[in-house]
């Protein structure tokens, strides 16, 4: 562990030089929310209305918190690095470190969006304390339960994301599969809550990683309970073991095809 | 007739420093600290028409600065370049179409294309005819030997194959100069040594002036009647290379196995390299002790083994970068 | 005069025609770029049927007139980013002295490098915005003016990309700022104008130029208005200008700064 606790932070450090870069990037973000405001200001025709059940202040902030988590994660990036690492044979010089893959790069990116996710916690919740005029009322277990659901769904999109660049042993190049990926999450989790949907695709995202990456720590942010928290942070630790598994498995698989071909 | 002119040629760069650990990151964004490097300090020299001119230095000497001031990519702080009656930094584009540049580390052929298209796509990029562009291709073809693979892709030729289309795409514009920066770097021997034909060839043919840096002196050994050193960013020596050879030849080098021990303490001149029992590597000056007299002293009965040589031409620049 | 211009566009052309070369080597990978981009952009039609399913106009806008907005987005983003993909990465070109091979051509500067690449999956947008064009009703003039409109909008949001990437020359490293810089405009031309009000509106409609390339376009081509459209020929033709100039300040910069990092 101590290993990895090392490469987050030489990591961190390193951002430390683009601090200036990482405010900028935050624009796009805090744009991402102006824009969201903006819209459902538009089509909230009164501040009580419920639509889906969700109040206007309660969808706005929805959107604040699925943003926080997918948008400072850089998952684009991310996945180019894993896929470049695969297909420019970085990946075979790691084999016989004493470290494995996935945690050298779930650990490194982390490291390297730590800060953005701070920054982005502090700008969204400024925000949304600004512009709303409101907080959902949480006490101090909900505040620690919301944010270990967050880091679990922040924790879930990475090892997907590995999974997905992983997929490069395979195919030759796997960041388009990235794109529709992330395109999911963000019309189907990011922008909209599950309830959103009609029955039977809202019944399929409950099983899907909308769930537990977007919708989760969201709707537990916006509307908490202790039944639906239980049941948030099961499935989002199961969801953990999966997506590690299927990490795993393809990375055994692809270096075994390495060998054979020699890189 | 001289065709490049250099007077007192001064570059300077800053570089940016980092402090060691975290606060050093963060004072770094708000108070970067720059440290002056003189690339370029005060340099004059003059090459003459078909002439091989060799700049040579160790990395970071400011070989690849001067070329690229001298190509107009670069403007200097300060001092006097023409190029062919241009002036680099005034008028780049029309130096453009006079000279031709090698990087050595950078291609610029399209990896995907066959020779012959990326000859034609140069072509273009110095508006040369499509007519005159393939008369002048099948000529080049002919005098370089590129037949044999002018219409295979690129990216499937073997490293020298491709370097020799590097140059010759770089001479379908009938350049007066070239410019070679670091020609060979990174190849082996037999490629190098085909590489030094073909310079030699299109000197020979096109008249053709090169202006070539590189940091591996048997390049210069082999191609250049002049050398020109330079070491942190000034110019430590500049003459001919029979110059430069001679100047050292007094310097001689010998190895022998013996089967007593010799005293050189009384012989001026004479400097231990090693020595490890039997086996002895001495330095001669043969100005201050001539070589027979050194030859008598090791008194030749007790020879097992000997060898004696000049100095190679790498340890003499080393010591020209010492001295400078 | 004349002749240079001919031969400039000449090995412009051959350089944009050997990029696709390059790219088309590898068929699976080239094609699976270019559906992957289509259906990715497809996905916000999801995101437009649950707003208006809440809805019938948001900002002034019906939904056709929202896939409209999407697909001249989508082609303008496709047209730039396929042709010009260097424009992009022009900060990562200046601070590691990538401009030195370009500069010892005697052609310009500014076109031999951001032409050097191209963008495969950015040909996928450009089709998506044609496809939506379809979806969304086409006549002849219509396709007219949105080819033209697409032309207009790639070469202003190049140029802005240009310019931002140009900032390097002063500041070095500014990918960053580029990347903000050129994620703005994207984002925004998404989105009808009408949901922004007071100064956020009228910041996009004259600074931030998404007026020009994407809301504009829309409203000529639900209602023809002649003023408009010679609004936005004339700024292109003066942001263009305003580029080069510019970017060629900035070379100058390149040329005799001391503040390269480059290996000396």
């Amino acid at each position: 562990m101590r290993k990895y606790i090392y490469i987050y932070k030489s990591e961190l450090m390193s951002t430390f030089q683009y601090v200036i870069n990482i405010l900028f990037r935050l624009i796009n973000f805090i744009l991402f929310i102006f824009i969201f405001m903006n819209l459902w200001n538009y089509i909230y025709d009164n501040p009580n209305e419920l639509i889906n059940g969700y109040s206007k202040t309660q969808m706005i902030w929805y959107v604040i918190i699925t943003e926080i988590i997918w948008g400072a994660i850089e998952g684009r990036k991310y996945c180019r690095k894993i896929v470049d690492d695969v297909r420019g044979g970085n990946i075979a010089y790691m084999i016989n470190k004493p470290y494995s893959y996935i945690g050298y790069a779930v650990s490194g990116h982390l490291g390297e969006t730590t800060i953005r996710i701070i920054i982005s916690m502090v700008v969204g919740f400024t925000m949304g304390i600004i512009f709303l005029k409101s907080f959902p009322a949480l006490t101090a277990p909900a505040v620690i339960i919301v944010f270990i659901s967050g880091i679990l769904a922040v924790l879930i999109n990475l090892l997907l994301i590995t999974f997905i660049g992983l997929i490069s042993f395979i195919i030759e190049d796997s960041n388009p599969i990235f794109w529709l990926y992330s395109k999911m999450i963000l019309v189907l989790g990011v922008l909209f809550p599950i309830e959103y949907f009609p029955g039977i695709l809202a019944k399929i995202m409950r099983y899907s990683p909308i769930y537990v990456t977007c919708y989760g720590p969201a709707k537990l942010f916006v509307d908490f309970s202790y039944m639906s928290s239980a049941e948030i942070l099961l499935s989002q630790i199961i969801y953990l073991g999966i997506a590690w598994g299927m990490c795993y498995l393809i990375y055994k698989k692809g270096v075994k095809k390495l060998n054979v071909t020699g890189g | 007739m001289s065709v490049i002119s250099v007077k007192h040629l001064t570059k300077t760069f800053k570089i940016k420093e980092k402090k060691k650990g975290f606060s050093g990151s963060i004072s770094a964004i708000f108070k970067p600290i720059y440290k002056e490097v003189k690339a370029v300090n005060d340099i004059s020299f003059e090459v003459e028409e078909g002439e091989i001119i060799a700049f040579i230095g160790p990395n970071g000497a400011g070989k690849s600065t001067t070329i690229k001031m001298l190509t107009g990519i670069l403007y200097p702080d300060s001092g006097e370049i023409n190029v062919l009656g241009i002036n680099p930094t005034r008028e780049r584009k029309k130096l453009a179409y006079e000279i031709g540049t090698v990087f050595g580390q950078k291609e610029q052929l399209w990896m995907h294309l066959t020779a012959y298209d990326n000859f034609k796509f140069f072509g273009a990029i110095y508006d040369i005819t499509e007519k005159e562009t393939e008369k002048r291709i099948e000529e080049l073809s002919k005098l370089f030997d590129l037949e044999k693979f002018i219409n295979i892709p690129v990216r499937n030729l073997s490293l020298g194959q491709r370097i020799r289309c590097e140059i010759v795409a770089s001479l379908i514009h009938k350049p007066k100069i070239l410019f070679l920066d670091e020609p060979t770097i990174g190849l082996d021997p037999v490629v190098k040594e085909s590489i030094r034909k073909l310079i030699k060839k299109m000197n020979k043919e096109y008249r053709t002036t090169i202006f070539l840096t590189s940091h591996d002196i048997s390049d210069i050994e082999k191609l250049c009647k002049r050398v020109v050193i330079i070491n942190d960013g000034k110019i430590v020596m500049d003459d001919s290379m029979s110059n430069l050879k001679y100047h050292y030849m007094d310097k001689k080098v010998i190895e022998v196995k013996l089967n007593t021990k010799v005293n050189f303490s009384n012989t001026k001149g004479i400097n231990i390299l090693k020595e490890k029992e039997n086996r002895l590597r001495i330095e001669i000056d043969t100005k201050q002790t001539d070589l027979t007299t050194v030859l008598k002293l090791i008194n030749p009965e007790n020879i097992m083994d000997i060898n004696i040589s000049n100095i190679p031409l790498e340890e003499i620049i080393a010591q020209i970068y010492r001295k400078g | 005069m004349l002749q240079g211009v001919k031969n400039q566009l000449n090995v412009t052309i051959k350089t944009i025609k050997y990029g696709l070369m390059r790219e088309m080597i590898n068929k699976t990978s080239f094609i699976m770029n270019v559906i992957f981009m289509i259906l990715n952009n497809a996905s916000f039609i999801i995101q437009w049927i649950v707003i208006y399913s809440l809805k019938e106009d948001v900002g002034g806008y019906t939904f056709n007139q929202i896939l409209l907005l999407w697909a001249i987005a989508a082609s303008t983003y496709g047209f730039s980013h396929f042709i010009f993909k260097k424009a992009y990465s022009l900060s990562d070109l200046i601070t590691n002295g990538k401009l030195d091979s370009f500069l010892v051509q005697p052609k310009n500067v500014l076109l031999a490098c951001i032409t050097t690449d191209i963008e495969v999956s950015a040909l996928g947008d450009l089709l998506y915005g044609y496809i939506v064009l379809i979806i969304s009703g086409i006549t002849v003039s219509k396709f007219i003016l949105f080819t033209f409109f697409s032309i207009t909008g790639a070469i202003i949001i190049t140029d802005i990309a240009v310019l931002l990437g140009s900032l390097s020359f002063w500041i070095g490293r500014s990918d960053m700022i580029a990347d903000t810089g050129n994620n703005l405009m994207i984002n925004f031309s998404t989105y009808p104008d009408g949901i922004f009000k007071g100064a956020a509106r009228i910041l996009l409609l004259t600074v931030i130029p998404v007026g020009l390339t994407a809301y504009f376009p829309v409203w000529i081509m639900t209602k023809f208005n002649f003023k408009l459209t010679f609004v936005i020929i004339v700024i292109t033709v003066i942001l263009t200008l305003v580029t080069f100039v510019i970017f060629y300040r900035g070379l100058r910069r390149y040329s005799s700064s001391n503040l390269m990092i480059s290996k000396i």
